[in-house]
C-alpha cells in the first residue's frame, strides 16, 4: 500500500478515535495491537489471508479484542482487517500513533522492556528521556522477552539501547 | 840354469849348431831365407785379402762401434724423452689432483651452501608451519571458547538466570543512565 494511503486510513481512524473522544486509551491499545500482529505469524496470516472471508477475518478480531479493548479499537481493527488491508495494520497503527503524538506536540518513545515497568517507572522513563532528547514523549511501552534485560527505548530515529540481550550479542560479537 | 846351458856352449863344433836346440847354420841360413821367401809370398797375396779383411774388421768395428754410439744417443734420448716423460706425467698428476682438489673444494662449496640454504629453508618452512599450526590452534581455541561463551550464556539466559531484583536494577539503572545524560 502506498504512504499516502496508510496516511489516509491512519487520519481516518484518528479522527474517529478523537471524535469518540477516547484517543489516548485507543491509541495505546492500536499500539499493542500492531505489536502482537508483528509478533505472531498465525495471528498474521489469520488476519492477511486473502483466502479467508473478510467476515470471517472480522470475527477473529472480535473474538480477539472483545471485551480486552475498547469498542472502538475492535471496531477500527476489525474495518482495517475487512477491508483487506490487515497487511498494513502495524503501519497505519504507527502512523496513527504518530498523528496522536504529534497533535499534543509529543514524540513517540517506544519502549521494549523484558518484564513490564511501573507507573512510578513509566513517568520516571518518560522524562528521563525527555531530558535525553529534549522532546516530550508519549511512552509505548512492549512487553517483549527477547530484551531478556533491561530497556530499548527508539525515539524517532534515536535509540537508547540498555538490553542484555544487545549486551549479549556484543559479548558473542567480541569473542 | 838351462839358459845358462844354452848360452854356455864354448866346445862345441863350428859347422855344427853351436847349440843342441839350434838348428845348424846353413839349415838356418836356408831356413832362414825359405822364411823370408815364404812371408814375402804371404805379404804379396796374402797380404792385400789379410789387409781388407783387416779393414772391413775395421769398418765392421766401427760400424758398431757407430751404431752402439748412434743407440747409446737413441737410448740417451729415449731415456730423456722417459724422463721428460715421467716428468709431464708428474707434472700432468700434479695438475689433475689440483684439479681434483679444487673441484673437490668447489663441490664441497657447493654442497654447503645447498645444505645451508636447505637448512635455512626447512627452518623458515618449519617456522611458518609452528606459526600456521598456532595460529590454527589459537582460532580453534577461539572459537571453541567463543562457543562455550555462548552455550553458556544462552543456557544461563534460557535458565531465567535474571531474577525479578536484577530485572529491577536494570531498569532502573537504564532510567538513571538515560535521565543523566
Amino acid at each position: 500500500m502506498s504512504d499516502a494511503r496508510i496516511d489516509g486510513y491512519a487520519r481516518a481512524l484518528f479522527e474517529v478515535a478523537r471524535a469518540e473522544g477516547t484517543i489516548d486509551e485507543v491509541e495505546d491499545e492500536l499500539f499493542r495491537f500492531a505489536r502482537s500482529f508483528e509478533s505472531s505469524d498465525e495471528l498474521r496470516t489469520a488476519l492477511t489471508d486473502e483466502q479467508v472471508p473478510a467476515a470471517k477475518r472480522q470475527a477473529i478480531v472480535e473474538d480477539l479484542l472483545g471485551g480486552k479493548a475498547t469498542s472502538t479499537t475492535t471496531q477500527l481493527v476489525s474495518m482495517v482487517v475487512g477491508s483487506g488491508r490487515g497487511r498494513d495494520l502495524p503501519a497505519i497503527i504507527d502512523k496513527l500513533v504518530a498523528r496522536a503524538a504529534n497533535s499534543k506536540d509529543l514524540s513517540v518513545a517506544e519502549v521494549r522492556s523484558a518484564v513490564a515497568l511501573t507507573d512510578d517507572q513509566q513517568t520516571r522513563l518518560k522524562a528521563a528521556l525527555a531530558n535525553a532528547t529534549g522532546k516530550q514523549v508519549s511512552l509505548k511501552v512492549i512487553v517483549d522477552p527477547s530484551v531478556l534485560g533491561g530497556i530499548v527505548a527508539t525515539v524517532g530515529d534515536t535509540v537508547i539501547d540498555g538490553s542484555v540481550r544487545t549486551r549479549v550479542d556484543q559479548l558473542k560479537s567480541r569473542l | 840354469m838351462i839358459l845358462a846351458n844354452l848360452f854356455a856352449a864354448d866346445d862345441i863344433d863350428p859347422a855344427r849348431s853351436v847349440h843342441w836346440l839350434w838348428p845348424e847354420q846353413a839349415e838356418l841360413i836356408y831356413g832362414s831365407i825359405a822364411s823370408l821367401l815364404i812371408f814375402g809370398a804371404l805379404w804379396k797375396f796374402a797380404g792385400p785379402a789379410i789387409k781388407k779383411a783387416m779393414a772391413e774388421r775395421t769398418q765392421g768395428i766401427q760400424t758398431e762401434l757407430d751404431e752402439s754410439a748412434a743407440a747409446k744417443a737413441e737410448a740417451e734420448a729415449e731415456a730423456a724423452s722417459i724422463r721428460q716423460a715421467a716428468g709431464d706425467i708428474d707434472a700432468e698428476r700434479q695438475r689433475l689432483f689440483a684439479e681434483a682438489d679444487a673441484q673437490a673444494e668447489a663441490v664441497l662449496a657447493d654442497g654447503r651452501a645447498r645444505l645451508d640454504q636447505e637448512v635455512a629453508e626447512l627452518e623458515a618452512r618449519a617456522a611458518a608451519d609452528i606459526a600456521s599450526a598456532s595460529g590454527r590452534v589459537n582460532d580453534e581455541l577461539r572459537a571453541e571458547i567463543t562457543r562455550i561463551s555462548h552455550a553458556a550464556t544462552e543456557q544461563l539466559l534460557s535458565s531465567g538466570a535474571i531474577d525479578d531484583a536484577t530485572q529491577q536494577d536494570l531498569i532502573e539503572s537504564f532510567i538513571s543512565r538515560v535521565g543523566a545524560s
